[in-house]
């Protein structure tokens, strides 16, 4: 059922985002702004919840990964092998889901979602005026395309390399990793709720689902500035550390 | 009378012009029509004798940009093939960089002045407004983390930057004229130009990995 749901809905993506789209029928919602994930005092009597919080979601996660995936997670060191521990993208799986400061950016044809941690989880941009690539190159964001289907936004998202982890548990996935999102506003416009769909037929035996709320800051709220490396002494050390144990660890090749 | 309020309505959208898109800068060697060609560098600031004995002791190694730093927007901005992405969006524009350790984002507030009190950050806090279709941003606040050039010139908390960023030669190109003040370092204040090229293309991830 989660399947059938899942291949409409990408049927509808590429479908809506082809070339037959043309840019007069774009109409972006201005939701300019900065937001954070949405806390507990955020969320109450609103009626929503966040879906697995903070690390629950790796339970969510680990019973959906293949046996080879959950092999190489176990193998994982989770200082060494982590990039964003010596400030390199970490991909756009975890960020997200536990600290989850960005800025939106509504353009008239693209989105663009700038994250806080920017070393880390980078910048998103979510074209509305273009399908996929057909050979994209795998980076750490993937590419997104989106279109407006009433008051939602789905997002469509592929072309991941196969470096990042589904979350802080370690858990790997292919350059097949695909990601859906539907995002609409709600809580009269106070909160952002994404809708978050996950696949990967290489890593996953089946897609899993879950959600995020975050909170829409003041109008005159400003994404404060975050530099991931700022004492240099400290991430020459972290860096060169990782790099040694990752040249002494023999690796699970999948 | 209602003609000529439309008009002058008219004029002030056109006069600021839509400067979204990706920009790469050319190199120094290459001239534009016009004779329009970058002109100065980081490298030719002057500094007080202080300040250029303070240099002369740094240890070059430590410089940020080999650690995959920040830079700061002195140098980042004058760095040849910089790959910047403009945001337009309502009150603010955002400058990315494909080079995002080095570089990072900046914002530029349109509807707001400088805080009274401001918080010293690695690009400090930065505030536009348009002159016709030229957009002057002014920076001040920044911490005294970034060096001014690759040769360990350092800036105190009272550098202020002022960039001038128009369109030219029918959009195609940016012209980005910065200027730098800083009583407490520089001798003088330096300004130096460097012409964007527009590009039909997509930033990319480049993250820093190793000592460049």
């Amino acid at each position: 059922m989660r399947n059938t749901f899942f291949g409409a809905l990408a049927v509808l993506l590429v479908a809506g985002t082809g070339s037959g789209l043309g840019q007069a029928q774009i109409t972006n919602a201005d939701w300019t702004g900065y937001y954070t994930l949405a806390n507990r005092n955020d969320l109450a009597g609103t009626g929503f919840k966040q879906d697995a919080p903070g690390e629950e979601l790796n339970r969510l996660i680990i019973p959906h990964l293949q046996p080879w995936a959950k092999a190489r997670m176990e193998a994982t060191d989770g200082v060494a092998d982590d990039t964003g521990q010596v400030c390199l993208p970490d991909g756009i799986f975890r960020y997200p889901n536990m600290a989850g400061r960005f800025t939106w950016l509504p353009e008239r044809e693209r989105i663009v979602v700038v994250f806080a941690d920017i070393n880390t989880a980078g910048v998103r941009r979510i074209f509305l005026n273009r399908p996929h690539p057909k050979n994209p190159i795998p980076s750490w964001n993937g590419d997104s395309i989106g279109r407006w289907e009433g008051d939602t936004l789905l997002v469509d998202t592929n072309g991941f390399n196969d470096k990042s982890w589904l979350f802080g548990g370690m858990e790997p996935h292919t350059e097949e990793a695909h990601m859906l999102e539907r995002i609409r506003r709600v809580a009269n416009g106070k909160l952002m709720e994404i809708n978050i769909t996950v696949e990967d037929q290489h890593a996953l035996t089946s897609a899993y689902t879950y959600n995020r709320y975050y909170k829409k800051q003041p109008d005159n709220a400003e994404m404060p500035e975050e530099v991931c490396n700022e004492d240099p002494a400290i991430w020459k050390h972290w860096r060169d550390d990782a790099l040694k144990k990752q040249l002494d660890r023999s690796r699970i090749v999948k | 009378m209602k003609a000529l309020l439309l008009l002058f309505a008219a004029s002030l959208i056109m006069a600021q012009p839509d400067l979204h898109g990706v920009y790469q800068s050319i190199p120094d060697r290459t001239t534009l029509p016009g004779g329009l060609k970058n002109a100065g560098s980081p490298a030719a600031i002057s500094l007080l004798p202080e300040a250029a004995q303070q240099a002369r002791s740094i240890d070059l190694k430590k410089d940020p940009w080999k650690m995959c730093q920040p830079v700061g927007p002195f140098r980042m901005m004058a760095k040849e093939n910089t790959k910047i992405e403009l945001v337009q969006v309502r009150g603010m524009i955002v400058l990315l960089f494909e080079d995002l350790s080095h570089g990072m984002s900046r914002t530029i507030y349109l509807k707001r002045g400088h805080p009274a009190k401001l918080e010293l950050t690695w690009f400090g806090d930065s505030v536009g407004k348009w002159e016709g279709e030229t957009l002057v941003v002014d920076t001040a606040g920044f911490n005294d983390q970034t060096w001014l050039n690759e040769e360990g010139a350092q800036h105190s908390d009272a550098l202020h930057l002022v960039e001038r960023i128009r369109p030219v030669l029918g959009g195609q190109y940016l012209e980005h004229k910065m200027t730098a003040e800083d009583p407490k370092t520089l001798a003088r204040p330096y300004s130096y130009t460097r012409y964007y090229k527009k590009l039909d293309t997509e930033v990319l991830d480049d993250p820093c990995q190793d000592d460049q």
